[in-house]
């Protein structure tokens, strides 16, 4: 047997002699994945919607009953003037205020255009924004309809039928739970071979093999395959869940993701080994780690796609290999691509993680 | 495989410094073949430092040593496979059991499975470890440590151990039996390299060498060492040499 057989063992009894590790290993998919996507749902209901009805008249009540069958909106109760309702935003019982001015029944009646007034809290960006999109939407539907009843044809708006594809019930937790899946990757196949090394270092466990003839290229290679496993198993836990809690069902195919997931753990295992030669303490590596999982997660599109980023700050995406996994997961999930069509993600990948995995065996010194 | 004479390591003008400080300053020696060669000085004189840099743990700053004939610069990870170490700091995995321990680093060091089961179980024995096979390392006494910490300097039948304060903190009774360990080994033919700041185990030494603030200021055999500075006990000896010592502990 070879020294790199007994190093891969020796990883294994470590592992398993702690409870807590394992009890981890198993817990951190589990709760990410059946927790977040329930509570951080970016789905926007319960807009609190405060109308200036001015007009008064039957076909203002009209409107204000179509928005608050809409579903999206809780209409408080009117306010008399636009100043008080401005005052009900200010406290924050008011997300989003609409205006109907005096005598639209009228004007609409004689045929003159009517300016409906919206105003959107956006201290809440996502609410004001897609708040204020929801109405407005339901506003001209609803001239649209009144102006296609009474016979004016002509002046029928046209409407925008958005079609979303790969999501079209834009359900977000078909968004968030790749998300979560490639969170999980990181912080297991990132943090767990991190902490591994430098418990080895502040045990004193390193040096007995440092002054051991052990290869440099063994000793890296048995805890990026072992914690690589430890990834493929946790991944798979996430993917369970995804399926039959979330019914996400992949219209593509799983070894693209498997390969994908292996090629993005080695380049995880890699970059925390790297992590972990420079770090001396749990604290340092702990806090290093952190930082790079951070720009990792809030760059490479996990949460926030890439294509809405700055111009700038999408090039650097291009050297963050989380991106290309990003775009993998997402690509053979949503759209069922296959190995050809991802033929550069991959490629990237695989020469970030062969990259990575050298400079950890070459960062690692046996003698200082 | 030694290629002068029957030297095991060879030292020249070996010297290491961190910043200013000179922690091992230009130091000459040799160990013979099969002598057991006491390393002594008090605590902060260099001697885990000199350690280090033979064992292929720290590059020396200047100066010359080869250790079973290869070179301390450039061939350390060929000296690694003909030596054993066993820290002054505990470094086995507390998480794993005596045995496997044992096992991992007999795989390490390329010991053929069929030798090492026979080797850690005659060393288990010898040790008086075997009814502690499968106990978790860390739940062992400290002296049984060091004793299985010794083992596993040994496991490999390597050319020379080094064993770093192996003694420190034990008391001293199983002192004693810790050097008839030692003896053993010299008698399966290991060259030992031992540290120590208790000077009456100097007595157990076939030479000492003996070090002040960095340097080797008197090396020859206990009795030599004792004719020579007049002094009644290697003790007595490292007194008058401390004297100029400007290091405090």
């Amino acid at each position: 047997m070879s020294p790199f057989r007994y190093l891969f063992i020796k990883e294994f009894k470590q592992f398993m002699s702690n409870p807590f590790m394992p009890m981890v290993l198993v817990l951190l998919p589990l709760l990410l994945m059946l927790l977040v996507p329930l509570a951080a749902n970016m789905e926007v209901r319960e807009i609190k919607l405060t109308v200036v009805d001015r007009d008064c008249s039957a076909l203002s009540a009209r409107l204000v009953d179509r928005i608050s069958k809409s579903g999206y909106f809780r209409a408080g109760p009117s306010c008399m003037t636009y100043p008080q309702a401005m005052e009900k935003m200010r406290k924050g019982e008011a997300d989003i205020i609409l205006e109907i001015p005096y005598g639209m029944e009228k004007a609409l009646e004689s045929g003159k255009d009517m300016e409906i007034y919206i105003a959107a809290n956006a201290v809440n960006s996502t609410k004001g924004s897609i708040g204020g999109g929801y109405l407005s939407s339901i506003v001209s539907d609803f001239s649209a309809e009144l102006s296609g009843r009474e016979g004016h044809d002509a002046s029928v708006p046209l409407k925008i039928v958005p079609q979303y594809r790969y999501n079209p019930h834009l359900d977000y937790r078909l968004f968030m739970v790749p998300a979560l899946m490639i969170v999980v990757i990181i912080l297991v196949g990132g943090f767990f071979p991190t902490l591994s090394i430098v418990s080895e270092k502040e045990n004193g466990t390193i040096e007995q093999i440092n002054v051991s003839p052990v290869r440099k290229r063994d000793f890296i290679l048995s805890k990026v395959l072992f914690y690589g496993i430890l990834g493929v198993f946790a991944f798979t836990l996430a993917i369970l869940i995804a399926h039959f809690v979330y019914g996400l069902a992949s219209h593509g195919g799983l070894a693209e993701i498997y390969v994908g997931a292996m090629i993005f753990l080695v380049f995880m295992a890699g970059f925390g080994l790297m992590i972990s030669n420079y770090s001396e303490t749990m604290l340092q590596a702990v806090f290093m780690m952190l930082f790079f999982v951070l720009i990792f997660m809030l760059m490479s599109g996990i949460f926030t796609p890439v294509s809405s980023m700055e111009t700038w700050s999408q090039y650097v995406t291009y050297a963050l290999p989380t991106r290309y996994f990003v775009n993998i997961l997402r690509a053979v999930c949503l759209k069922g691509s296959q190995f050809s069509d991802l033929a550069f993600d991959y490629a990237m990948l695989s020469g970030f993680a062969v990259v990575i995995n050298v400079l950890a065996v070459v960062t690692y010194r046996k003698q200082r | 495989m030694i290629d002068k004479g029957d030297n095991v390591i060879e030292v020249r003008n070996l010297t290491k410094k961190f910043g200013d400080f000179t922690a091992v300053d230009n130091i000459t020696f040799e160990v013979h073949k099969g002598e057991i060669f006491g390393f002594l000085g008090a605590n902060g004189a260099g001697k885990t430092t000199a350690m280090k840099m033979l064992t292929g743990l720290s590059f020396p700053t200047s100066g010359e040593g080869k250790v079973a004939g290869f070179d301390v610069w450039t061939q350390s990870e060929l000296i690694k496979k003909h030596i054993g170490y066993m820290s002054q700091k505990f470094a086995l995995y507390g998480d794993l059991t005596v045995k496997d321990n044992l096992d991992i680093f007999a795989g390490i060091y390329g010991v053929p499975p069929r030798q090492s089961g026979k080797r850690i179980a005659e060393l288990l024995d010898r040790l008086s470890l075997a009814g502690e096979r499968d106990t978790l390392v860390r739940d062992l006494p400290q002296g049984w440590k060091q004793k299985l910490a010794f083992s596993v300097a040994i496991v490999h039948k390597p050319e020379i151990m080094f064993l770093d304060e192996p003694t420190g903190g034990v008391d001293p009774s199983a002192r004693r039996q810790f050097w008839e360990l030692i003896y053993e080994a010299v008698d399966e033919g290991i060259t030992a390299f031992v540290t120590t700041h208790y000077m009456d185990e100097a007595e157990y030494c076939g030479r000492i060498s003996m070090m002040v603030d960095g340097r080797i200021d008197a090396l020859d055999s206990p009795s030599a060492l004792k004719r020579k500075y007049g002094a009644a006990s290697v003790a007595e000896v490292f007194e008058i040499l401390a004297r100029g010592a400007k290091r405090q502990d």
